[in-house]
């Protein structure tokens, strides 16, 4: 079982992603129950075996290979839940280039480093770290939560755009309504801000009490976590208090998600102090 | 197979002669009836404001329903003479048939393409006839086959994708944009005919309130009391717009209502960051289209509408030769059914009546031979009369599924029945 377990890389959930989002688009294109069915055992498969792969390695979500495949997993799941939810909606087209993405840079960037050692994958597992583990796990959801809004931003543009062109409504491929759309990457924005701020503050408090990190302050991790906190502020008060329409909203959405991709892939303090200790 | 479908369609009788042929749920009744008992068939109508059509299935050795006492029985039901009718009739036979009702039922025969109703329609006609114990084997095979092929090609192809009419399509506009309609206002501009039609569609959403504006206040409060809505004063219109979601206009003004000026200046700002969706069906058009961005207001006028109508309807023509193809592969899987349920019962009386000799035959002989064979060859004595058994029966058997096939199975059934002693 262990053997399994360790068979499991990125390729079986990779190519079982990949697998479910060719099958989607061919359900797309000839509309046939089975294409679909067989997407979603794809899915499920890859969702599978990326759990798998998780229990097996516990990739550290402090390491950009590791935080990319938590979030990927997480949206894994977000695919999952609305491929069954919404089964005549064009979900899986949108959801899985975002995991397949998240997957595949997670694969470039554990190939460019060195093999995780020991200390590594125990990082966050110990009881010394275990607010660093917090740390991790609200800046996991809120990567999740900026994830699911870009997600739904991509779909507000695109069924604005079309309602825009005023094309058919029940032609191409099914979306979500605007309504919806726009409630979707509001509480995803809504739930990601608080989660992004105590995750921040429960970093900048544990920086402090790294004493050999106090050199950390401007690294790009902590730069553009900040950076990522004062544009989910901008949003905010875009939405809130200006009342500025959703298109603009769901551009500023696709901008913060940029802008966590890169704070994903860049090194996080914690991760390289234990690599040197 | 006897299976006969016969009647008129809006391709070969006008409004005025369909509507007298029709049938109401009374007179299907007495027909039906009539056709059971006269002649002794199986039988189904199927009576839609687009067509009139009989069912009839006889057994294999009565004369046909044909298209003459066809027009003399629709004549006779509907007191029209028959020789009016006759002109008006077509007729399908047996294979021929089966691909009609398939067709029919899957809206391939329809005025409009894909329509959805005429499934249920012939569900409804079979289900009238099976009720009043008109259908037999044939129909009762056939209608479930029509259904299940109709439904094989609304999930396989797009033939039924979009909708028709303008009202169904402003309301899946409407249905882009709002995710719930209980807490949306809707805003009904004027009062005419097309405006109660989309209404009608919009009241299906449960609206959680609905204003009523006109020029004529008798006319906003007679309109509001239809709908459960609440009259607004005309001259608040702007006030009106908004606080409305969805705005539908129907005024017969000869200008613009809401010039893309007053729009901005009176209603956008006084608006929050809610979507406006104008369904503005009124010609000349009420709202100047200009105002619409896509993002906080919407505005589709009948072209718009209209535009979507006719693509839909375009876009189904694409779909017609799948379906047909599919038509086609289930109407061959029909026959073939049929016809192997009319020749499997003899087939089977013929093995089982074999079988019986050989355990005759072979039950003797190995008793005899008992002490001086090994299981081994009592095995191969057994197989080698079961081959010869096989052998023997493949040709009959082999000629009446071929004989099934063409419909020609009578003779043969009747001449092996003979010839193996099988009971009637």
């Amino acid at each position: 079982m262990t053997a399994l377990l360790h068979d499991v890389t990125f390729t079986c959930f990779g190519l079982s992603y990949l697998l479910a989002l060719l099958l989607e688009l061919a359900a797309m294109r000839w509309p046939r129950p089975r294409l679909r069915i067989l997407g979603l055992v794809f899915g499920t498969l890859g969702l599978l075996t990326h759990s798998l792969y998780l229990a097996s390695k516990h990739p550290t979500p402090a390491k950009p290979y590791g935080a990319l495949l938590s979030v990927a997993w997480v949206l894994a799941i977000f695919y999952l839940y609305g491929a069954l939810h919404y089964t005549r909606r064009a979900w899986a087209i949108f959801v899985l280039p975002i995991v397949l993405g998240l997957v595949g840079l997670a694969f470039v960037v554990v190939r460019q480093s060195a093999p995780p050692s020991e200390s590594e994958l125990m990082f966050g597992m110990s009881g010394d770290h275990i607010w660093g583990a917090v740390h991790g796990v609200l800046l996991l959801l809120a990567s999740v939560g900026v994830c699911v809004g870009f997600i739904a931003s991509i779909m507000y543009l695109i069924q604005a755009r079309r309602l825009r062109k005023k094309l058919n409504p029940l032609g191409g491929m099914r979306l979500l309504n605007l309504e919806r759309l726009e409630q979707m990457n509001r509480q995803a924005v809504n739930l990601a801000f608080p989660l992004l701020t105590l995750g921040l503050l429960l970093g900048a408090v544990l920086l402090e009490q790294y004493h050999n990190l106090a050199n950390q302050w401007f690294s790009p991790k902590v730069l553009g976590t900040f950076g990522l906190w004062l544009v989910f502020l901008v949003l905010l008060y875009l939405r809130y208090a200006v009342h500025v329409p959703a298109r603009r909203l769901a551009w500023f959405t696709i901008l913060a998600f940029s802008l966590m991709v890169l704070v994903l892939v860049a090194a996080h303090p914690f991760a390289q102090a234990e690599g040197r200790s | 197979m006897n299976l006969r479908i016969l009647g008129c369609n809006f391709q070969t009788a006008t409004v005025d002669l369909r509507e007298k042929l029709a049938f109401n749920p009374e007179q299907q009744e007495l027909a039906l009836r009539e056709l059971q008992s006269r002649y002794g068939c199986e039988a189904a109508i199927l009576s839609t404001c687009n067509r009139v059509e009989m069912m009839i299935a006889r057994g294999p050795d009565e004369l046909p329903f044909d298209i003459g006492l066809a027009s003399e029985f629709l004549g006779e039901m509907h007191h029209v003479p028959a020789s009016a009718v006759l002109p008006l009739l077509y007729e399908h036979v047996n294979e021929f048939a089966v691909r009609h009702l398939a067709r029919v039922t899957a809206s391939l025969d329809s005025l409009i393409v894909g329509e959805g109703q005429i499934a249920g329609q012939v569900k409804q006609a079979f289900e009238f006839a099976q009720k009043l114990g008109t259908t037999g084997p044939l129909l009762n095979a056939l209608f479930p086959h029509a259904l299940r092929t109709a439904k094989r090609i609304r999930t396989e192809t797009g033939i039924s994708h979009g909708h028709v009419s303008v009202s169904s399509v402003a309301v899946d506009y409407v249905r882009q944009v709002f995710d719930h309609f209980q807490d949306k206002t809707v805003l009904v501009i004027g009062a005419g005919k097309m405006a109660r039609l989309t209404l009608k569609h919009l009241e299906d959403l449960k609206p959680g309130r609905i204003l009523v504006t006109n020029r004529s206040p008798q006319k906003a409060q007679e309109v509001a009391s239809m709908c459960g809505g609440q009259p607004w004063p005309w001259e608040q219109l702007d006030v009106a717009l908004s606080q409305a979601d969805i705005a539908l206009s129907t005024t017969g003004a000869p200008e613009p209502i809401m010039p893309a000026k007053r729009f901005h200046e009176k209603v956008l700002p006084h608006r929050g960051s809610g979507i406006l969706v104008v369904l503005d069906i009124a010609v000349p058009r009420d709202f100047d289209p200009s105002i619409h961005d896509g993002d906080r207001v919407c505005v589709f006028n009948i072209d718009d509408l209209t535009r979507i109508r006719e693509q839909t309807i375009a876009a189904r023509q694409k779909h017609i030769y799948p379906a047909e193809q599919i038509v086609e592969q289930e109407a061959k899987r029909f026959q073939n059914d049929w016809d192997r349920r009319k020749s499997g019962p003899i087939i089977q009386q013929l093995r089982t009546q074999v079988d019986k000799v050989r355990v005759q035959v072979v039950g003797p002989l190995l008793g005899k031979l008992n002490g001086k064979l090994t299981p081994a060859e009592k095995e191969y004595i057994e197989g080698a009369f079961k081959l010869f058994q096989n052998k023997l029966l493949h040709t009959p058997i082999a000629a009446l599924q071929e004989a099934s096939k063409e419909g020609e199975s009578r003779k043969l059934m009747e001449a092996i029945r003979k010839l193996f002693g099988l009971s009637e």
